[in-house]
């Protein structure tokens, strides 16, 4: 038996995705596909859970430990999430059906990245989750500046692709295997362990947009559609950090120097993240820089290298791409300007009000999601004697409150006469509700979930 | 020293190392999306040539590096079709295909 049917979500996803393509045809109905491809990832989620973790399957290329269902299961829910939102919403000008059956392909490969324990799996799915990504963010095909952006973004991101894979070719030479179970338990191999952790995470840094190699991603978002930045900046990044825990595993026996490599990129990415937020005036912009900031946290847990660390960055990712996504969505529907927000609180008050529920728990304030997340990751990273790091940290996310209350400036104290009339839509009002809601309930969830991951902090 | 000994592992990882520093130097320096392409593709094959020396060298009888290198040169290829359509459809619009000349997004 080798487990197959233990894939049954990401056979969900592929079969939903094919169908997404043709559904609107058959049925005539606008909106039709992405209502299929939601309801298909919300089926994917709920069998992920109810799959659970169960080891080694498909001969060892797969593993479905703790993490890897965690991350799964956060990424077909997302995914569901975003096409409810979708199915309210649309591409704007374009129909939305390619972007569904996309947005499905890269879930798909996301999931299959979190789970993948050979090389080759590796990066076969994290090419399927990245190739549709490129399509998404040149949707809008007529928007010159959109394909410029896209044309960019194609051309950084190949670039680290080949990076990484570089450095998983050397990865390979370590045991003559692409295992990385093999690979951990391979004698230490010195120099060339050093040359595929430094080319593999120099791919994994920008893939993330951790500071120095972030430099790509204000860009390429600034250029896209809101409405695909809000699924291409968050649901990978879920993907991303289960294969850095994974990959830095194997490789911590044989670059003992990674770790510090992590610290310090976390801290790089942290000041660099935080204080470049503040002139930005395009939604877009600043959530590409807020994107670097948590990076950086999410690498300052990793680089405790304990099983505790590798758990709270998974927390981390999972309480930072949900409060970020659902911002991104608003931008998507009332301009990606901090200008196009005004008077927001007068127009559409519970998305103003939800948005302070987001907007804290991103800068960390209890009781929501955000703030336990940097509670786990400051302990695993004090625990591990990085003291000087986390004094970093604390600081900067008191000065993250600042760009974060310049969101919340213009929906409050500002007003504005030419907005645009927005349809009432009950699904995207459904999806940015559930956005807020799992930001508030992943605080009250998140010490189950963490024994889940095998850890326990207090 | 003889200029007749075998070819080592060393001397193919070197020879990758040569043609992915070349590759990279294009694909950050280039100024047309062609010739970007162009750079990416030698750096795919750098990567291609490392895993089968290593596949060679350190375990010849499995060939699991050789398969990873029949898998990374269909991923490019695709990847390279991707970038193609987005360089064509972008020269539709703009008639051009120099990187400088697009200046509608600036750091």
């Amino acid at each position: 038996m080798t487990g197959l049917h233990l894939l049954i979500p990401e056979y969900l996803l592929l079969a939903g995705a094919i169908a997404a393509l043709f559904i609107e045809r058959v049925s005539g109905r606008e909106g039709a596909g992405a209502a299929l491809g939601a309801v298909v990832a919300l089926a994917a989620a709920i069998a992920a859970v109810v799959i659970g973790a169960q080891g080694a399957i498909a001969g060892g290329m797969l593993a479905l430990d703790a993490v890897a269902v965690t991350v799964r299961v956060a990424i077909a829910a997302l995914t569901a999430v975003y096409l409810l939102w979708l199915v309210g919403r649309g591409m704007g000008p374009e129909r939305s059906r390619e972007a569904v059956a996309f947005v499905l392909f890269a879930a798909l490969g996301s999931m299959l990245m979190a789970s993948a324990r050979d090389l080759i799996v590796l990066f076969i799915s994290l090419e399927l989750a990245t190739m549709p990504a490129y399509v998404l963010m040149g949707y809008r095909r007529n928007d010159e500046r959109n394909l410029e952006g896209a044309l960019k973004y194609f051309l950084l991101s190949m670039t680290t692709s080949l990076i990484l894979l570089y450095g998983l070719s050397f990865l390979f030479g370590i045991a003559g295997s692409t295992s990385l179970v093999a690979i951990a338990a391979a004698p230490p191999a010195g120099l060339l362990g050093t040359f595929a952790s430094v080319f593999v995470f120099i791919g994994l840094f920008a893939k993330m947009s951790a500071a120095p190699f972030h430099f790509w991603a204000p860009d390429a978002y600034a250029g896209a559609p809101a409405g695909s930045v809000a699924f291409v900046s968050t649901v990978p990044k879920l993907a991303g950090t289960a294969v850095m825990v994974n990959l830095a595993t194997a490789l911590v026996p044989h670059a003992p120097v990674l770790p510090a490599v992590l610290a310090l990129a976390a801290v790089t990415s942290m000041l660099l993240g935080n204080l470049a937020a503040f002139p930005q005036t395009d939604i877009r912009r600043l959530m590409a820089y807020s994107g670097v900031a948590h990076t950086g946290y999410v690498l300052l847990a990793l680089s405790s290298a304990t099983p505790a660390g590798y758990a709270a960055a998974v927390f981390y990712t999972i309480a930072y791409v949900v409060p970020s996504m659902a911002i991104t969505l608003i931008a998507a529907e009332e301009g990606t300007a901090l200008d196009d927000l005004a008077g927001l609180v007068v127009r559409r008050p519970a998305v103003a009000w939800g948005s302070v529920v987001l907007l804290l728990s991103l800068v960390g304030v209890p009781p929501m999601a955000g703030m336990l997340g940097k509670l786990f990751a400051f302990t695993a990273a004090v625990s591990a004697g990085r003291l000087a790091l986390v004094i970093v940290a604390v600081v900067m996310s008191v000065v993250s409150a600042g760009y974060y209350f310049r969101i919340l400036r213009p929906i409050f104290f500002a007003s504005r006469s030419d907005a645009p009339v927005l349809a009432s839509s009950r699904s995207a009002a459904v999806a940015f509700s559930l956005l807020v809601a799992a930001t508030l309930a992943l605080g009250i969830a998140a010490s189950p979930l963490l024994s889940y991951l095998g850890v326990r902090f207090f | 020293m003889s200029l007749l000994q075998p070819v080592g592992v060393v001397s193919f990882m070197a020879l990758a190392a040569v043609l992915f520093s070349l590759g990279l130097y294009g694909a950050l320096s280039r100024k047309s999306a062609v010739m970007v392409l162009m750079s990416l593709e030698l750096m795919a094959n750098a990567v291609n040539i490392n895993l089968v020396a290593l596949s060679r060298f350190t375990a010849p009888a499995e060939m699991t590096g050789q398969i990873f290198a029949v898998f990374s040169m269909v991923v490019s290829a695709a990847e390279i079709g991707l970038g193609l359509a987005l360089v064509l459809a972008l020269y539709r619009r703009s008639q051009t295909v120099e990187l400088d000349a697009m200046q509608e997004l600036k750091g």
